[in-house]
């Protein structure tokens, strides 16, 4: 359940990536098909729908649907310890072969004048045991004859978790505000570099409701964490025109927060045109962390911890990525475009995951496709 | 503090037009390439940030601006 539930939260951060539609303010429709599966037999498919209709010169709506099936067949407990708690086993037994759908629909407003652009919208989204609604708007305006594009992005989300396991959290909300700050510099007419700053505040029930520890054959406790978190990332990203065929893009990532956890990620693309139907990619991303200030060694635990967590992202670890993206455009004139990624994604080893999992680490791939139709 | 340093940047950019004109209109024609995109697959990056998120405990850093020539 952990796993599943995993794939619920912190979605309102995501949405940030609903790119500002107006720099390009056209009539589009699209079906995608994305999915991801792991070791751990978690497997998740997501069909996507987004339909972009321009109503006047500036300004454009835009849907979109995401559906997530996700089917979890099992969690194998090849190193845990047996179950002693009643409300630990009413879990487990809820956890396996459980299955769930979210639906996730996204609207919003896009304004463009050629230097301003703007996006409004909110976002919804509803399973079981956790409903997710959001808000969100981006602002960019480009300075300098366009050699200078400054922005600034905002989301709030206010979800509510009703857990099936008949839990009683401390308090049922998750709120989420973020904001992001960045600026995009050209520096040559074939090299560019961007610098973002984002500042993330989240308060509620923070954990999952479900994940629980036992140590030495005691249950410990459900996984709680402080019920407040500040985080800042700075990242710096870059592109580089190489010649016709090639482009390489790069970041680098530094996060931090008030729980003491520091990342580092850095990746890098290039893309490579084949012909002027066929581009083809190559990439790679490095990821490290640090561990919380309140994980401990597991064994560590006692029942009169205030802070208990079972989820391994609460502790140190590596994690790498390899993926191969690929786009296809019948001719340049041509409505229709598609585009598909394939990625591997695994994690260092680490004791949390052998714990909860019965693995030593993850190892998923996942992958995205989508046809797009320009009218 | 980290807040007002990048806001006297932003301000600093917005005041200090000629000295960042590099890249003429007529010259930013490699900036309309669909490549030239800092994140080229937008419904890979959707998807992978989702991913990322549920498997880190690291997020942000992303922006609504993801490239484009702007030279319309």
């Amino acid at each position: 359940m952990q796993i599943i539930k995993s794939f619920f939260i912190g979605l309102m951060l995501m949405i940030p990536f609903l790119k500002t539609y107006a720099s390009e303010l056209k009539d589009s429709a699209s079906f995608g098909f994305d999915t991801y599966t792991d070791n751990n037999d978690v497997e998740v498919y997501s069909p996507t729908f987004e339909l972009l209709k321009t109503v006047s010169k500036n300004w454009l709506v835009g849907v979109k649907l995401r559906i997530d099936t996700i089917a979890a067949a099992s969690i194998r407990y090849s190193s845990s310890p047996a179950l002693i708690s009643p409300d630990a086993q009413a879990t487990a037994s809820k956890r396996s072969g459980f299955d769930d759908v979210r639906y996730a629909p996204t609207a919003f407003v896009s304004y463009d004048d050629g230097e301003n652009t703007a996006t409004v919208g909110a976002y919804y989204s509803t399973e079981l045991d956790y409903i997710g609604k959001a808000v969100f708007a981006n602002y960019t305006r480009e300075l300098n004859q366009g050699n200078t594009v400054v922005g600034i992005g905002f989301s709030q989300s206010a979800d509510t978790w009703s857990p099936n396991n008949n839990r009683t959290l401390p308090v049922d909300n998750r709120d989420e505000r973020k904001i992001d700050l960045s600026v995009n510099q050209l520096l040559s007419s074939t090299a560019s570099i961007q610098l973002v700053y984002s500042y993330m505040y989240s308060e509620g029930f923070l954990a999952s409701p479900y994940p629980y520890l036992i140590q030495n054959g005691s249950f410990i406790g459900f996984e709680n964490y402080p019920d407040t978190r500040t985080g800042h990332a700075f990242a710096i990203k870059g592109l580089k025109y190489i010649d016709d065929a090639n482009v390489m893009n790069f970041s680098y990532r530094h996060y931090t927060d008030d729980w003491d956890i520091d990342s580092h990620t850095i990746s890098a693309e290039l893309l490579h045109d084949f012909n002027d139907k066929w581009m083809v990619g190559a990439r790679a991303r490095y990821y490290t962390q640090s561990g919380s200030n309140f994980a401990k060694t597991l064994g560590d635990y006692t029942q009169s911890d205030k802070y208990v967590a079972s989820d391994y992202r609460m502790t140190a670890f590596d994690s790498y990525n390899v993926g191969i993206p690929v786009t296809y455009k019948p001719s340049l004139e041509s409505p229709y475009s598609v585009s598909f990624s394939v990625d591997y994604y695994w994690t260092s080893d680490n004791d949390y995951i052998q714990n909860w999992f019965g693995e030593s680490n993850i190892k998923a791939v996942y992958t995205t496709l989508r046809i797009n139709y320009d009218f | 503090m980290k807040i007002t340093l990048l806001l006297s940047l932003i301000l600093l950019l917005s005041g200090c037009s000629d000295k960042l004109v590099r890249v003429m209109p007529y010259e930013k024609e490699h900036f309309a390439d669909p490549k030239m995109s800092l994140s080229p697959l937008a419904e890979r990056a959707e998807h992978e940030g989702h991913i990322f998120l549920i498997r880190e405990a690291s997020a942000g850093g992303d922006s609504a601006y993801q490239g484009g020539c702007g030279c319309r």
